[in-house]
């Protein structure tokens, strides 16, 4: 087993004439709780897409608990992407089957009780349920494996508050503890007191990565205050296209 | 892993064609007593047998649409579009995810056209057979095989993977279409569209390329001048089909290296 869970250096990516990622150096270890902060088009979602094998960089390396990214990175990491996934004619268990077959992880059980406790009827279809419903279907598939690394993209961005502190619960107590997880999000203070650590993207560069107790002490303020410092030239929502 | 992921492909496309296999094989056998049981001299029984007539034909008509849709639909929405994010995190390769992919539609194209034949097959009255005719003539062959026979079953098998093989090529055809057409960011699928026609004119500018090239070094004087081929009609068949296979299998192989080495290394995912 590698020290490091997460190794990038001097990762950058390029789409076109745009940088979404530059030169970017990053070490993770393992079981923490890692906030990935910053604006929209910061190069979250980019970094988080390289990690998991969906987009290869333009330059710089990756490594998955010592291994480049492939089937045996894959083989570890659970990650919630920010849109739903799902083939129509798919009922929820047809994926607890994918899941259970394809991830020697994942624990269907597990699976099944989040089912009844989040209120999802696994034996329905796909097709009939709510967005709200098929989202949490999919944070079962992801939160009943016990990977190593979690890539959790905007877990809570299109909720209201109270169904982000259910999916924020459902994250803290499912989560294997001998892994890491990293969530990206722009709504900090909803996250901020399960996080460990926090790293600021700004541009397509860490411009902060740090424990959020030494981020506390040393600027005497929240995280989520440090942030809208340090962002608030930005247009937090829009972003700027 | 291979086997997994062949699993629920051929589960989705079971699902796609639970209804319309079986409602082509019914409406056949119904067509069988419409077409002869019924008095066709009267203007109802003719009317009936028209009419569930016009519905098989559709039902065969839909179920090829049906084909070409699914075989389109599970590679640019399974692999390029928003079903992409679970695929392609799955601990497997790109290969892998194509190739299951090609292998269910070949599979379920290969099912549609046996579905059509068994569905001919059982509208046909078969009254006027004499089946101790038909069975005596096949003993008569299997008791009298000689290399005439050999070679007839040998051209029956190159027809089949010529089959198999076209259809699959055609499919790679398509699927390396679609890889190029997801590259670009707008118009996904029109430029699939023109992928797809540049690619048929680079291939057939390439043949008739390699084709004149033959012509003009003598390959085929070989065949026409050689003892070997002119004295046996047959092995000019043999050696025609064989190189078509080849040729085609050739060309397939090159738009699966081109369709994996896209979803490898250019994965572009909305």
């Amino acid at each position: 087993m590698n020290d490091q869970l997460v190794t990038c250096t001097g990762l950058t990516k390029r789409y076109g004439g745009k940088t979404a990622l530059s030169g970017l150096n990053l070490e993770l270890g393992r079981g923490r709780i890692v906030g990935l902060l910053g604006p929209n088009g910061s190069g979250k979602t980019t970094l988080i897409k390289i990690l998991c094998g969906l987009l290869q960089p333009t330059e710089g390396a990756v490594l998955v608990d010592g291994q480049k990214v492939g089937p045996a990175s894959k083989a570890i990491i659970s990650y919630l992407p920010d849109r739903m996934y799902f083939a129509d004619w798919m009922k929820a268990t047809d994926l607890f089957d994918l899941f259970a077959d394809f991830y020697a992880d994942f624990d269907r059980v597990r699976a099944m009780s989040m089912c009844a406790s989040l209120g999802v009827t696994p034996s329905d279809r796909l097709k009939s349920m709510s967005k709200g419903t098929k989202e949490k279907v999919q944070l079962v598939l992801v939160m009943a494996r016990k990977a190593q690394l979690y890539l959790l993209d905007e877990p809570i961005a299109g909720v209201d508050p109270a169904a982000r502190d259910f999916i924020l619960s459902t994250i803290l107590t499912n989560y294997n503890e001998d892994g890491t997880v990293m969530i990206s999000t722009h709504l900090i203070s909803d996250i901020e007191k399960v996080l460990d650590e926090a790293i600021f993207l700004k541009d397509g560069q860490i411009t902060l990565h740090d424990t959020v107790d030494n981020i506390r002490e040393r600027e005497n303020k929240s995280v989520d205050a440090l942030f809208r410092d340090v962002f608030r030239t930005h247009d937090l929502e829009g972003g700027a296209f | 892993m291979f086997g997994k992921l062949l699993k629920y492909d051929f589960r989705s496309m079971l699902k796609q064609f639970a209804f319309i296999w079986p409602a082509a094989l019914v409406l056949a056998v119904i067509n069988r007593f419409t077409l002869n049981g019924l008095d066709s001299s009267s203007a109802v029984g003719e009317t009936t047998a028209g009419i569930t007539m016009l519905v098989y034909v559709a039902i065969l008509v839909a179920m090829f649409a049906v084909t070409m849709i699914f075989v389109i639909q599970r590679f640019f929405k399974g692999l390029l579009g928003d079903e992409g994010y679970l695929m392609h995190t799955l601990p497997v390769r790109p290969w892998e995810l194509i190739g299951s992919k090609l292998l269910c539609a070949v599979a379920t194209t290969l099912l549609s056209i046996v579905v059509a034949i068994c569905s001919i097959l059982f509208i046909v009255p078969w009254d006027g057979v004499n089946w101790g005719e038909v069975f005596g003539g096949l003993r008569y062959v299997l008791s009298h095989w000689n290399s005439h026979a050999t070679h007839a079953f040998f051209f029956l098998l190159e027809f089949l993977l010529f089959l198999c093989v076209g259809t699959a090529q055609s499919y790679l055809h398509l699927y390396l279409s679609m890889a190029i057409g997801h590259l670009f960011n707008k118009n996904r699928v029109a430029m699939s569209v023109v992928a797809y026609i540049a690619i048929n004119a680079i291939i057939s500018a390439l043949l008739s390329f390699l084709g004149a090239a033959g012509f003009r070094f003598g390959f085929f004087d070989i065949i026409n001048n050689t003892e070997f081929f002119t004295s046996r009609p047959e092995a000019v068949i043999h050696a025609t089909s064989l190189t078509a296979i080849l040729s085609i299998s050739l060309v397939g192989a090159v738009y699966f290296a081109g369709t994996e080495y896209i979803l490898r290394k250019k994965l572009n995912l909305e």
